[in-house]
């Protein structure tokens, strides 16, 4: 369902010279699979995500979704993509109704099916309570919820989410694991990239591992378990990019990366 | 699928819901207008009505040095008082004074109730009176009064203080008095010796205005208002421009919208609409506010009344003549300008609700300008990551606008002619201008309403490029210089549209004004030529090649650099044979059309002058090869290359060649050389080749040149002499056949290779 192939992206430095953002990074997801793509942050994650949703052109290398080139046919690609990350942004002076409604409406919907539609979403992410205020005085949780209806108004048959629970409470960190898991099940590929490693480990059914903008390790978590000898995500990925002594040092055993984004990345 | 309009509208509709749910801009856009204008305007009106009648009911404190002073002066303003009352008297009888002085204040003078005349004491300097404020002025006459005989004049020596606004106040007003004063008495004494007053003023002078009251008024407007609403148009535009783009951008919506399957350009149409409609509400309710405020406080008696002072029927002049052996006791000068403004009360109050009905055709003329400044503001803020960002780019944008806007107001003279045509923003000023003034030229209104659409258009373009564009869209992802630093450029096979059009937009202006420069009858021909030759190639050719070889454009395609197949090049030839004859009758048709498409003989002559002179290989490089390549390689290369496959071959070809006929400055060329650009437009996109319709046009340009210069050659073509009719012989028609014939080949004779689409 996506494939991506050798996905380089450089950008210019302050200084004048340039950096390799993301270096050759090649990978596939089928259809139901939910691939989690881990890294510190500064890895390459999200300009990874971004060309495979065609926002960033990779410099070299292409993104394919459901067949269709995320660079070349832009707008027919981003038809098979729901996105969503931590920072995307609502309309504050619409309601989640009203900003359902418009981007059915731009998606192509018509008028009873994008009310079926938001009845439908309203219901499933239980917004009924805030579905017509407006969004800009909404919860961090409650504008998640509508960013995730926002992102299924279409009902792509792929999801790409850019840290999803980041900054999310208990109760709606549960909703949207329960959403992609439930939209899984349901055949979508998914592609999302996470800080936390447990709940990659839970939900997950395949992980790519990138550091300096390079994949480290690929596959299931048994395949990574087998190829690092070690038995969590966490150690894995710091036997994979060769930082397991500094991090040792430390005297560690975090459960998030983030904390590592110092060392040289 | 959905289809592109109702996308837009989509996107329009709900960022107009959103823009007129934001108090910000209900503030700017409505509030301002609505409220603040009229408020500052009746607190102004209200100030100046009350600083006259306080300056009215002050008491003047006037220093004398003696008894006799005194007395004299108490006469003087006794006389003035008289002399007002009988004004006043017979104002009352037929008209009813408006609430406002519409002089300004000049009515106002000193009341002798209110005029306090103060002997000084034996020697006190009444200088020094003066100088410590204990009085407003002192007044000493030289001889002193008293010894009046009939040809004894005085001179007045006033002293006061001209820091102090009531003693300069009650100078003036002494001044006005003594002024009348005088005239009285030159009256008495020409009475006197000669029993008629006629013969004090020899010669009357006075000015008739063609111009009806409600032009006049116009004119007054005419200078403000392009102005204002130049200021208030972007005023009202610039919020939402920022709102849309940079405040999308910055609250992380614009992402979202990014990833949504909609064509950036589309998003881009929406939100320009909507900037446009802000912009033109806001100057729709700040023209109403100014229309209701103007006719409510009556300020258009005020300023038209001012103007009309110097207007005049003939029947006021034969009374004024009259006027002058009848007895009077006013001076002539006090009752002449009370019946002025008699006159001039009774026009305006038929001007009254002017302002009102001009308000809707300004409203049309001001569209093209919300137009470019939507769309400029767009551009620019299309660029910007932040809100405060884009109110940063906005600044010089502002200034861009109001400066010409100003310097236009300030500038009467100025018609819309030449440069100004095309000169961004102060051609709409002066349009507005011309329109108020009723001057409009129908062919010149259309060039500035095109050439505004084209730098609209342009930068609607630019905007839906940098609009979404990684480096605005995400400020981790380096920085602008990807955008513009040649390592990080990916080879482009054409230019982009927004690349073209911005190009187009850019050296149009520029080649315009350097043209005008060029016109210059002292100029020497070969000077000339050599100016010419190089502005060509330095402004045409030089920007499209630079631009495109730094942005790793491919230059072969997007030049058509290709050699031609024999079978197209002997069509070129065919054409090049030809055109010459067949452009001249189909100019001789256009011209039969319209009056406008005539040429100007002047013009003709003065440039005739310039390309008669010089060897015949220096006129023909600087007038047929030179422009022949340079404008090739800017229109059929660059910017046909940079709307091909964009929109379809026929619309390129009109597209090119419309902007070709606009881009020869003078407006009864454009039809036939729109006509031209077309055609060469289409053989190149045929023959695939650059040489095609370069050969064609250098054949144009340089077989013209020698037509004008030769009777041997017209003689060939059959051109009459007689250019107000058209011939059409058999060699005419020989001519057409040959010309058809090359179009044929070139059209219907496919390509040797085809290139990459």
């Amino acid at each position: 369902m996506v494939e991506v192939h050798a996905l380089t992206k450089l950008f210019p430095t302050t200084e004048g010279g340039e950096k390799r953002a993301v270096d050759g990074i090649t990978f596939h997801v089928k259809a139901g699979e939910i691939y989690g793509l881990l890294g510190p942050n500064g890895a390459g994650k999200t300009t990874t995500l971004r060309m495979i949703s065609g926002l960033v052109t990779p410099t070299s290398g292409y993104a394919r979704l459901a067949g269709v080139d995320a660079v070349a046919d832009r707008e027919a690609a981003k038809r098979n993509l729901g996105y969503l990350t931590a920072s995307t942004g609502l309309y504050q002076r619409l309601s989640p109704r009203e900003l359902l409604q418009y981007f059915g409406e731009l998606i192509g919907l018509d008028r009873a099916a994008v009310r079926k539609r938001i009845e439908d979403l309203v219901r499933w992410l239980d917004m009924s309570e805030f579905a017509n205020l407006r969004c800009g005085g909404l919860s961090t949780g409650q504008k998640q919820r509508t960013n995730i209806a926002r992102a299924l108004m279409g009902d792509p048959p792929i999801l790409i989410m850019d840290e999803p629970t980041l900054g999310l409470d208990v109760l709606t960190n549960r909703v949207v694991l329960d959403f992609i898991r439930a939209e899984g099940a349901r055949g979508k590929a998914i592609i999302m990239s996470t800080h936390y490693l447990d709940e990659a480990e839970l939900l997950c059914s395949r992980f790519g591992l990138i550091h300096e903008g390079r994949l480290v390790g690929e596959g299931t978590l048994p395949e990574l378990q087998e190829r690092a000898k070690k038995k969590r995500l966490s150690e894995i990925f710091l036997s994979l990019c060769g930082k397991e002594e500094h991090v040792l040092d430390l005297g560690a055993g975090l459960g998030t990366l983030s904390a590592h984004s110092a060392s040289g990345t | 699928m959905l289809n592109r309009y109702r996308r837009v509208w989509i996107v329009y509709k709900k960022e107009l819901v959103e823009t007129l749910r934001d108090r910000r801009t209900l503030m700017a856009m409505v509030v301002v207008p609505i409220v603040l204008y009229p408020a500052l305007m009746l607190v102004l009106v209200e100030a100046l009505r009350k600083e006259t009648g306080r300056r009215q009911e002050e008491r003047y404190q006037i220093v004398v040095p003696d008894e006799a002073h005194a007395a004299w002066l108490q006469g003087v303003l006794a006389r003035d008082k008289e002399l007002h009352e009988e004004q006043d008297a017979a104002q009352n009888t037929t008209h009813k004074s408006p609430d406002v002085d519409p002089t300004m204040g000049l009515r106002a003078t000193l009341r002798s109730d209110k005029v306090d005349i103060v002997v000084a004491k034996p020697g006190e300097s009444l200088w020094t009176l003066v100088d410590r404020q204990k009085y407003h002025i002192g007044i000493v006459l030289s001889p002193p009064p008293g010894a009046e005989h009939d040809n004894v004049n005085h001179v007045v020596q006033f002293i006061y203080r001209d820091t102090d606004p009531r003693s300069e106040f009650v100078h003036d007003r002494l001044n006005r008095i003594l002024g009348a004063e005088a005239d009285r008495i030159i009256r008495e004494r020409v009475i006197k010796a000669t029993g008629s007053a006629a013969s004090l003023e020899p010669i009357l002078t006075n000015s008739l205005s063609t111009a009806s009251p409600a032009q006049q008024y116009a004119k007054i407007l005419a200078m403000l208002v392009p102005f204002l609403l130049v200021t208030m148009t972007i005023t009202g535009a610039m919020y939402p421009a920022i709102d849309l783009t940079a405040g999308e951008r910055e609250r992380g919506t614009l992402e979202t919208l990014a990833v949504s399957p909609v064509p950036v350009g589309q998003i881009v149409a929406g939100k320009f609409s909507v900037i446009v409609t802000i912009a033109m509400l806001s100057t729709a309710l700040n023209l109403g506010s100014m229309s209701a405020m103007v006719y409510f406080s009556k300020l258009d008696r005020i300023v038209s009344g001012a103007n009309l002072m110097r207007a005049m029927d003939k029947d006021a002049v034969e009374a004024r003549i009259e006027k002058l052996d009848a007895p009077s006791t006013g001076s002539f000068t006090q009752k002449y300008y009370l019946e002025q403004r008699r006159t001039l009360e009774a026009e305006a109050e038929k001007k009254v609700g002017f302002v009102t009905r001009a308000a809707p055709i300004v409203l049309l003329a001001m569209v093209p300008f919300a137009v470019l400044a939507g769309a400029v503001m767009l551009a620019v803020c299309s660029f910007a990551r932040t809100f405060k960002e884009a109110q940063n780019y906005m600044m010089p944008v502002m200034m861009a606008s109001i400066i010409p806007a100003l310097v236009v107001s300030y500038m009467p003279t100025i018609r819309l002619e030449g440069v100004l045509l095309v000169m961004p923003v102060a051609n709409i000023v002066v349009l507005i201008r011309e329109l108020f003034l009723g001057n409009a030229n129908p062919s010149a209104m259309g060039i500035c309403l095109l050439s505004t659409c084209f730098y609209a258009v342009s930068a609607v373009v630019v905007a839906a490029k940098l609009y979404g564009h990684e480096a605005v869209l995400f400020s981790d992802v380096g920085s602008y210089k990807s955008l513009l630093v040649r390592r990080f450029i990916r080879p482009e096979p054409r230019p982009w549209p927004a690349l073209a059009l911005l190009m187009l937009a850019v050296l149009f202006p520029a080649y315009f004004y350097w043209q005008s420069y060029l016109v210059d009858p002292g100029e020497s021909a070969a000077r000339f030529r050599v100016v010419l030759g190089l502005s060509q190639i330095l402004l045409l050719a030089a920007p499209p090649i630079v631009v495109a070889w730094y942005l790793k454009i491919d230059l072969r395609e997007t030049f058509s650099l290709r050699i031609p197949s024999a079978l197209h090049m002997v069509g070129a030839l065919l054409m090049a044979a030809s055109i010459v004859p067949v452009s001249s009758v189909v100019g001789q048709w256009i011209a039969s059309l319209s009056p406008a498409f005539r040429s100007n003989d002047q013009l003709f002559e003065q440039q005739a002058k310039l390309l008669t002179s010089g060897s015949f290989a220096a006129m023909l490089t600087a007038f047929a090869v030179v422009p022949g390549v340079c404008e090739e390689l800017l229109f059929r290369g660059f910017l046909t290359a940079g709307l091909r496959g964009r929109v379809s071959n026929r619309m390129v070809v009109v597209i090119v060649g419309v902007l070709f006929g606009v881009f020869h400055i003078y407006i009864e060329k454009i039809p036939i050389v729109s006509l031209l650009g077309m055609v060469l437009t289409l053989i190149c996109l045929n023959s695939g080749s650059i040489a095609v319709s370069m050969i064609v046009h250098i054949a144009n340009n340089s077989m013209g040149l020698l037509a004008t210069q030769s009777e041997r050659i017209r003689d060939f073509y059959g051109l009459s002499h007689d250019t107000g009719s058209i011939a059409i012989d058999g060699r005419v028609l020989m001519f057409a056949a040959a010309f058809v014939t090359g179009l044929l080949i070139i059209t219907l004779v496919p390509r040797k290779t085809t290139t990459t689409p």
